[in-house]
Order: structure tokens, then sequence, then C-alpha cells
């Protein structure tokens, strides 16, 4: 028998290759597809004889004859069609990537269409599916079936580049291999509820092949509302869905959970999914307890959500939710991934934590009260002591929350802070906890259409029942019929007036007890040390001791602008002697670090305002016209914002070429920027009692390095800028690996700042011999370092850098 | 700020109207309705009178009889000008009470050429301006050194009542103009303080007299039977000065806070307080209501002449124009409605005159 349909099959195949005659072909052709419901024709020759089709088809006799043309295609299709779809299905792909293009390229791309649009793939799952996993497969054949399911997309537009249809890109492809899949596990269901047994081996591996791919996110679109709403309502399907996901390889098990939990919309569709997967799967466990909220922070909220709600949901799994908790607390109070890892990764783990704390009960926290009370105390005190204002409040907001639930009310946690929408969203996570939550369908419908409906309601009763108190208003007794006269201009009167002499100020500001009295001065001070040069330049140092240590004892309205702007008048009206006091002051004992920080912020105001370029010779003593006084409020935020606009700017100069040349124009600052300078590099390592630079005082320290690098800038073009470029670069390479964040970041600056503003010739043998190692420290931080600024800080100062170093290099090709 | 006192009013005018109290609680409804009427800018005065020296104390208006209206002014350094409103200018000069600040001036319906003083030297002068002369006539040494001005009721041609204060701070001396013989004198008590203001005028059952005392209390005394009718603990602080409108049996008093307080009075003299209204910045030195009843004037610590509606205390203006405190303000007695005029004397020695609410 086995010969006879051998025989047959090699005289069919011989009149394909070699006939010309179409009637000869049709009748071979009508005998082979006549074998295709025999087993042994399928199993042995069939992809002899596709090989055989598609090298005929391209050769010779294919276009030839009209007549039977449409009898050959059709003949010609459904061999393919009608046969064991794998077998097509890595001829027909390994065809497309052999041949070359040619007509019979195009017959085998319209066929693959064809047979993906015929539900071919579903025959190919299926057949895999059905018997229990019968089907006798070498591992080897079933990798490369596997792959090529897989890859179809790659293998096609690999070869088809943009003629590729659109039926293979990954934005079909991929769904309809997801519904094929859907199809497959539905037969699935039909076969277990008709007793056959069935393997769900290959499926599984096929899916996870293509999650590992990295079209999970096209799959589970299609696969995970369907699946969540079929399980809803049939216990068999959970069962199905979860053999499934035990039959992932394990390789494929991360990216087949995160692109499933991601698609899904709740934890109960996930629970519903995934069964007691995480108890019973390493891999799985590993996955959704460790990776996803501890190594990874990308995903959204609501994943995390998901997950955490999954593991509450089952007793089974509750075990791992404590775990889960343990674990996190431990990332979350360690002081150490604190300074080393980005803020948004902690705001990620935070957000874990606040959600994990949320789902246990009363019962649960008692029995982790210890481990909580631990994490919350030292994971607050090490945020705390962060320099980054925002892992400051994420540190505050999650200490207040994690008291909430361990503490009794009388002994919580309050801190003062401004919360932001970060924090708001941190501290809405504690209240939205319930797992039962399941937003799939209707409710925010429903919800939407509600609301709006009693507001109008509301809003219209409202009126209805002010209109008769309206009329009800006794006309006999009321003023109504006097109009009143516009009385906008009634204010409130202070009490004493402003004083007029800056020694009243002086003297004010030293010992009044006069609320109103210091607070008139403080407005009028700016512009009455300004006026006054001569005065003040009397008592200038005096006024900035006062001033220095002038205290808010009155609740002063805008007390700290007020003051720094009196400060920031005081330097520029007389330079030397009060530069001096402030750069010594800052090393002396005795003072707090608002304080020093204080000082900073004035030096590097007055240096900017010094800065600007003179405009009026005339006006000689005050040639600074007050930079926008309500601006400068805001902290130190203007300034640096100011010089991280300029530093942006002409970085993309650079890279554009550089046509514009920058104008130098005379100003105040260049000649007196020494002595901003030199003074603060004085003393950075001889530390006292109450100030010690190098140590716990890193918050100054990153701001000195701020104001040194702005000082540097604004001395662009001065002849002491080479000096002072120096002398920070000895400054900065000494701190340049600070654990804090901060300082980092004032030593990026810094060094922006030298790179900007250094005369390159200076640059590069001042460098010398460090050129690479700073080169080489440069690209470490852009690359690795965990905080966003100081990694882009770090692209620009190689930019300049490379800038300075082609500028340099330059010169003397063109003067050769 | 003053939307906000605006806003209060207004909604108080409302709550007590509807009375449920609840009804209107967006305070910025009310603020709109408000700014969409307040368009107006505010007056200026009509005229200043300038030169009188010192600080005006006191004013007093005379327009009702034939002849130029006057307006008599009384500075801080005795002098009493009298200003002819016709030429704006001072006909007379009267150099009066050693020097000593003059504090209340009053004239008599009857006899135009008559004139009252009463100064810081505790005297109360009458004097005789008939054809041109300037002679004091009567004096009467009261030995007062307190704030309280003097209060004069002519219940018939020819018979006044003077009450005054007296050297006891506390208490009220009522004489007949005529004789200058003593009626009575009022004694609270129990302790109130200093007198600080007061008013006396005729009531059906005889005169009656209302003096506001140290302790913010309002007293409602019958004259004929010396003794007190009611009280009232009106503010929290002195009471500067009041004002009475008699045909509604209601007044209005302001002291040294914010609050301007009015109080109603039935036919048995019992005080109940009515409604308040809180101005921007603190303290009253005098008040008065005009003669039709409709609005008050207020003289403000403030520099500021502010102007109220009377039946609800609507604050309608707030006229900005001396350049230091108010002392006394004074709407005139002019026949003719819409000739009367409202005069404001400060310590920066200017009287304003301003034409408000006079057309209606």
């Amino acid at each position: 028998m086995g010969s006879e349909v051998r025989l047959q099959v090699c005289s069919c195949l011989r009149t394909l290759s070699s006939s010309r005659d179409s009637g000869e072909i049709v009748h071979a052709l009508r005998t082979l597809t006549h074998y295709l419901e025999d087993d042994e024709f399928t199993r042995l020759h069939y992809t002899r004889a596709l090989q055989v089709l598609v090298s005929a088809q391209s050769s010779h006799w294919f276009n030839r004859s009209r007549d039977d043309d449409e009898e050959i295609k059709k003949l010609w299709d459904e061999m393919f069609l009608r046969g064991p779809p794998d077998q097509t299905l890595l001829l027909l792909l390994d065809t497309i990537s052999s041949t070359g293009e040619s007509a019979g390229l195009e017959r085998c791309v319209s066929v693959l269409e064809k047979f993906l649009s015929a539900g071919r793939l579903q025959v190919l799952l299926w057949s895999r599916c059905e018997g229990g996993g019968s089907y006798a497969d070498t591992p080897q054949l079933r990798e490369i079936i596997i792959g090529h399911l897989a890859a179809l997309p790659s293998i096609t537009s690999n070869h088809l580049h943009t003629n590729t249809p659109d039926a293979f890109l990954p934005q079909q492809y991929y769904p309809l291999l997801a519904a094929s899949i859907l199809d497959t596990l539905e037969k699935t269901c039909h076969a277990l509820r008709a007793g056959r047994d069935c393997s769900l081996e290959f499926v599984a591996q096929v899916l996870g092949k293509v999650c590992i791919q990295g079209y999970s996110s096209q799959v589970f679109e299609i696969l995970a509302p369907r699946l969540s709403s079929l399980t809803r309502v049939d216990p068999l399907w959970q069962r199905v869905t979860q053999r499934l996901l035990e039959n992932i390889p394990e390789r494929c098990t991360e990216c087949v959970i995160t692109g499933l939990i991601r698609c899904l919309s709740g934890a109960t569709a996930a629970s519903r999914l995934m069964g007691n997967l995480v108890v019973t799967n390493k891999k799985a466990q590993f996955v959704l307890t460790h990776k996803l909220l501890l190594q990874q922070y990308q995903h959204p909220t609501r994943l995390v959500k998901s997950v955490l709600g999954y593991l509450a949901l089952d007793p089974e799994r509750r075990m791992l939710l404590k775990q889960v908790l343990r674990s996190v607390c431990q990332v979350w109070c360690n002081s150490s991934a604190v300074k080393h890892t980005s803020v948004e990764q902690q705001l990620y783990v935070s957000k874990a934590l606040l959600l994990c704390v949320a789902l246990l009960t009363d019962s649960e926290i008692q029995e982790l009260r210890q481990e909580m009370l631990q994490c919350m105390l030292g994971g607050v005190q090490c945020r705390l002591d962060s320099n980054i204002v925002r892992i400051r409040r994420m540190g505050m907001a999650v200490g207040e929350c994690l008291s909430h639930k361990i503490d009794t009310p009388g002994s919580q946690l309050k801190f003062q802070y401004e919360p932001d929408e970060e924090i708001r969203e941190l501290k809405s996570l504690m209240e939205s906890a319930s797992v039962e939550e399941d937003n799939e369908e209707h409710q925010p419908d429903a919800s939407s259409s509600l609301q709006p409906e009693p507001k109008v309601e509301g809003s219209a009763g409202r009126s209805v029942t002010s209109e008769p108190g309206r009329g009800s208003d006794s006309e006999l007794d009321s003023d109504d019929d006097l109009t009143p006269y516009d009385m906008s201009a009634d204010q409130e009167k202070k009490e004493s007036s402003p004083p007029r002499y800056v020694r009243d100020c002086l003297e004010a500001l030293m010992s009044s007890d006069d609320a109103d009295r210091v607070e008139l001065s403080l407005q009028v001070l700016d512009s009455l040390l300004r006026k006054n040069v001569k005065a003040t330049q009397e008592v200038s140092v005096q006024f900035s001791k006062v001033l220095l240590h002038l205290e808010d004892r009155f609740n002063t309205p805008r007390f700290h602008s007020l003051r720094q702007n009196a400060m920031v008048a005081l330097t520029v009206t007389d330079i030397k002697p009060v530069v001096d006091y402030w750069t010594t002051e800052f090393y002396s004992l005795n003072y707090n670090l608002r304080q020093r920080l204080d000082i900073l912020e004035v030096l590097a105001l007055s240096a900017q305002e010094l800065s600007e370029p003179i405009r009026n010779k005339h006006t000689g003593a005050q040639p600074i016209t007050a930079v926008a006084a309500i601006e400068r409020c805001d902290d130190i935020t203007h300034w640096r914002q100011i010089v991280e606009k300029r530093i942006q700017s002409k970085t993309r100069r650079i890279s554009k070429g550089g046509t514009q040349p920058v104008q130098a124009v005379p100003n105040c600052y260049a000649p007196v920027a020494g002595f901003f300078f030199f003074p603060l590099l004085r003393n950075y390592d001889r530390s006292q009692v109450t100030f010690d630079l190098l140590g716990s005082d890193h918050l100054v320290l990153g701001r000195l390095l701020h104001t040194l690098g702005l000082l540097m800038h604004l001395a662009i073009n001065a002849p002491v800028a080479s000096q002072m470029g120096r002398a920070l670069l000895d400054f900065v390479w000494v701190v340049r690996f600070h654990t804090d964040q901060m300082v980092r970041r004032g030593v990026m600056f810094a060094v922006c700042a030298v790179f900007l503003s250094m005369p390159s010739e200076n640059l590069l043998t001042e460098l010398g011999d460090d050129l690479m190692e700073t080169r080489a420290w440069l690209a470490d931080v852009a690359e690795n370092d965990c905080d966003a600024d100081c990694r882009s800080l770090a692209v620009q100062s190689l930019i300049l850098l490379d800038k300075n170093l082609k500028s340099q290099l330059q010169i003397p090709d063109t003067e050769t | 700020m003053f939307a906000v006192a605006c806003s209060d009013s207004i909604r108080r005018t409302r709550d007590s109207a509807v009375c449920t109290g609840k009804l209107l609680q967006n305070p910025r409804i009310k603020i709109t309705d408000v700014t969409v009427v307040m368009s107006r800018p505010p007056p200026d005065p009509l005229y200043i009178l300038r030169g009188s020296g010192a600080a005006v104390n006191t004013l007093h208006f005379c327009c009702g009889r034939d002849g130029p209206p006057f307006l008599y002014s009384g500075s801080g350094k005795g002098a009493i000008h009298v200003w002819n409103l016709t030429t704006r200018r001072a006909e007379h000069v009267l150099e009066s009470h050693a020097g000593n600040s003059v504090i209340w001036l009053h004239t008599f319906k009857d006899s135009s050429s008559s004139l009252i003083s009463q100064g810081r030297d505790m005297r109360v002068c009458v004097w005789d301006l008939s054809e041109d002369r300037s002679t004091v006539t009567d004096s009467l040494l009261t030995g007062s050194v307190g704030f309280s001005q003097c209060s004069l009721l002519e219940s018939r041609p020819g018979s006044a009542l003077l009450a005054h204060p007296t050297e006891h701070m506390e208490e009220v001396s009522v004489v007949d103009m005529r004789s200058w013989t003593p009626v009575c004198t009022l004694k609270p008590d129990s302790k109130l303080g200093m007198l600080m203001c007061m008013k006396m005028w005729q009531a059906d059952s005889g005169p009656v007299l209302c003096a506001g005392y140290e302790d913010g209390s309002l007293v409602l005394w019958d004259v004929s039977h010396r003794r007190p009718f009611s009280c009232l603990k009106a503010h929290p602080e002195p009471v500067m000065c009041l004002d009475v409108d008699v045909c509604r049996q209601k007044g209005i008093s302001g002291s040294s806070e914010k609050t301007l307080q009015s109080w109603t009075f039935d036919n048995q003299q019992n005080l109940q307080m009515h409604d308040s209204v809180q101005m921007t910045n603190p303290g009253v030195s005098q008040l008065r209501i005009r003669a039709d009843g409709k609005i008050l004037a207020t003289a403000g610590w403030d520099n500021n002449i502010r102007v109220f509606g009377l039946k609800k205390l609507k604050p309608l203006a707030v006229l900005q124009h001396h350049t230091d405190m108010v002392n006394s303000v004074a709407f005139s007695d002019h026949q003719d409605p819409p000739q009367r005029l409202l005069a404001a004397g400060s310590k920066d020695q200017r009287i304003s005159v301003w034409s408000i609410y006079s057309k209606s």
C-alpha cells in the first residue's frame, strides 16, 4: 500500500516538474489533492509535493494556457490550504525567505495570506492540542514550528521589506494569532466537556515565544479582556486558562505574566485567570512578588494594584502578601537604596508599600507591626535626611500613612508640607484599597451619567428658594434707593509711616518690638539702600550683620524675600566690604544652615545683578537697576533656571555650528568676581563644631557648588575666569563621587559652568593629563547616575568639553 | 477687605429678611451683585475751607434763616471761624476760651445772632454776634475736663435746656439757659466710667437725654424725674459719639473700634440693639444723622468720612480727602433739600464741604 502511494506521487511530481501540457498537470494536481486525505501522503510526501509545486510554478507551466489557468490555480491553492498546516507554513516561510523577487514569490505570499485568512493557524494549534499532546514531533521540529509561528512578521518583512502585506505586520498578525489561540482554547473546553484529553503545552509555548519576542501587548490586548469575561462565568475556562499559564516555559514566564496583568483590568480578573499560579510556580512567584515590585519601576500604578490585590484575594496567597510587605519594607527603609536609586523607583516602591499596607487586615497589621514600625522609622529618617525635596516629601507622606495604620490616633505622625499631585496620589492609594473594585464595565458610565444630575437639581432648587427671599425683602425698610459709590479705595490704614533714613531702618530692625515698624522698614529698605549710596556705605557691614541675624518674629508677610532683597541691595551698593563679610561669615562658627544658605543665595543674586551689562554710564555709583524683585523671592530656583536656560541655549547653538559669537559687554561683576569666588573656596575642608561641610552638612555643600558654578558662569569673559575655573575644578575633583544627589548635581553644574566660561585653551592646559579621566568620569555619570538631572548635566558637559576640544584642535589646522 | 465687609452686610440683609440664614452661602454671588452696582467713583468735595490755622474740632451749620448760610467752626487754638458759605470765606474770627481748644458750637433757633460755645477752659460761653458784635454775654464754668460735648434742647421759643458735663467725670448737669439755674444732675448708680458724649431731645413725657459712657454703655435718662429709663451695653470700648433720629426712635453710636452700632428705643424708652456694621478701620470721632433720617456720616480716625444708609447701615461711600483724622462732621440745615451739605473738619486744619445724596 505504502509503496503504491509513493509510486503514484512520484509519477505525479515528475509530471508536474517536467510536463508542459496543462491537461496532464491538472490531472496530476487532482490526483495529489485526492491524496490529501491520505495519512501516509500527508506525513511523508506532502512537503516534497509542495516543494515541487513551488519550484514548478516558478519555472515554466504556470501562466501559459489561459483556459486551464483557473483550474490549476484552484488546485494549486487547495494543495496548500488543505494539507497539514505545519508543513505548509514551514515550507512557505522557507520559500519566501530563500526566493528572490519573482512571480513565484508573489504566489507564495498570496497563498500565505490565504493560509492565514482561512484560519489554518487554528488548525495548526488545535492539531497540537487534541489528543493530549500525542502528536509526534521531534523536539527540534516543534521548536522550529513554534519559532516560525511566533516570528512570522519578522521573517516575512525581513525579506519582503516594504512589500510586506498588511496581514503579516505585527499589528495584524499577532491579534490574529491571539484569536486563533482563543479559538483553540474554546475547542479545548469543548473537548474537555466531551471527556477528551487535550494538551495546552504547544499553545503555551507559542504564547511564551511571542511574548518573549516583545509582542505581549498585541496578543494580550485581544486575549486578556476576552478571557477575563469568559472566566467570569465558566469555571472550566478558569481551569483551562490556569493550565495554559502553568505550561508556559519558565524563561517566558515573566513576559507573559507582565503582559497579561498589564492588560487585565483588576485584581479579581487576575485571580480568575492565574489561580494559584504564584504559589505553585517558583518563577511566577519571583516575578510577581519581587521583580515587578522591587526591581522594575516602569509599570503603571494600576499594575501594582492588580498584583497586590491578586495576592490578597486568596488565603493561600495572603502569606505571600505578608512576605511581600516584609521585603518592600526592607527596601523602603534601606538608606543606601534611598541614595542610589532614582526618585521614580523610590516613588514606585512607596506606592507598592502603601498599596500593600492598605490591603492588610487589622490582625495582620498587628502581626507585622514591628516590621512596619522599623520600616517607617528608618525609612522616614533617611528620607528626611535627603536633600531632594521630592524624596523628603515622599518620606513624610508615606510615614504619615503608615503611622495612620499602625499607631493609635493620639500618637500618629504628622508632618507639615505642601501636598502636590504626587503626594495626593500616594495618599489616595491608602483609601482606594478595596480589592473587589473591578471597574470593568458599566460602572464608569453609570457614575458619569448620574453625577451631573443632582448638581443641576441643586442649583435649580437654590435659585428657586432665593427668589422669594429677595422678593420678601421689605422695600420700606431698606437703603436700596441709595446707590453706593465705589468703595474699593477703602483700605486698612497703617499706623506708622515708613522710615525715611537708612539709619532709622537699621535702628528699627535692631531694636524695635513694633511689628508695623519692622514691616515698613523691610518694605522700604531695598529702595532706600539703593537710593542713599553714601549712607548705606557707612553702615553696610553693620547692616549686613543685622539682616543676617534678623528673624521673622512678627510673621511679616513676604519676610524672606524682603530680607533677601535688602541683603542683595546692600551687597551691590557696597560690594567689597559686604562681600568680604558674607564670605567670612559663611565659614564661621554658630550659624544655622538657613543663614549659610541665605549667604549663598545673596551672593548668587548679587553677582547676577552685577553682571547685567552696564547700559547707562552716567549713573556712576548705582548702575544697577533692580532685577524684578518679586520674581527673585522664589528661592534659588530662579537663578538656577536662568543659568540652565543659558546653558541650554548655548549648547544648542554649539551643535548648530555656533554662528552667533557671544557679545562681550562690560559689567560690574567681572572686576570683583574674585572677591565673591575665592573666599568661598578657602575653608571648605576645615570642619568646625557647628559646621562640617564635607560631612553631614552636604545640603550646604550642594548649594555651595551651585553657587560657585554660577559665580563662575557669570564671570565669563572676565580675565580672572581661568584662575577661577582652575580652582573650581580642583575643588570639584575632591567631591565628585559624593553620595548625595544634590552635591553631585552641584558638581555637574559647576563643571558645566567651567567648561562654558573658561577660555578653551586654558581649559585644555588646565585639564592636561586629567582630560581622559574627566571624560571617562563624565561619560560614566551620564550613563549610570541614578539622578536624571545629573545625567543630563553630564551629557551637556561632555558636549561642551568636546566642543572645546574641537575648537582647540582646529586652530593649528587653520594656521598651517 | 471691603468686599467682605460689604457682602457681610448684604448677607445680614437677606438673612433677616428671609429668616433662613443658610440660603445664600456663596458669598461670591453677593459680591458680584454689589460690584455690578458700585461703579460710580466717589465724589470730590464741593469746596475746601482753608485757614482755620489749627485742627478743626467742631462744626455747626446755620443756614435756615435769611441772609447768607453760615458755617461755624471751632479750632484747636480757641478760634471760632464764621464761614460765609456764599463767599466761602471766613467772615469773622472770634478769639475765645483764652486760646484753649473749642470743642462744641451751637446756635439758637430763635435768635440768629447768638452762638454758644464750649471750650477746653472748662467754660461754656454765649456770644452775641448781632451787628458785627462779638462779645461774650454769658459764661458758665462747668469744671469739666472730660471729652463730652454739651447738648442743647430748645423745647419752646425762649427757653432752652443745656446739658453739660461737670467736674465729676460721670455726671451730667442740666441747666435752664434763661436763668442759668441747674435743673438736675444725672449720675449713674453703677460705675460706667467717664461721660463721653450725649444728646438731649424732647419726648412726649418730657426731656430725654441719651449719654454714652467710657465702658461702652448707653443710658437713656428721664431728665424730669432724674432717673434712667434704660441702659444698654452697646460697645466693648468707650462710646465716642452718638446721634439719635428722634422721629424713628433710632440711634447710632460709634466707638474706638471698627463697629458702628445702631439701636432703637420704644415708647417706654427701652433701649434695644438693632444692627451693626463693620468699618475697615477703627475709630469714629463723631457721627451725624441727616435731618431727613436717610443717611448718616461718620468722622473717622482713618482720615475718611463714611456715609451709610440709616435704615440698614448699608455702606454708601467712603470720602477720602483729609490727610489727618477727621474730628467732626455736620449736615447743613438748609430748608431746601438739594442744597443740603455735609461738612467735615479735620486735624489737618481743613474743612471739606460735600454735596452727597442731596438730590432725592
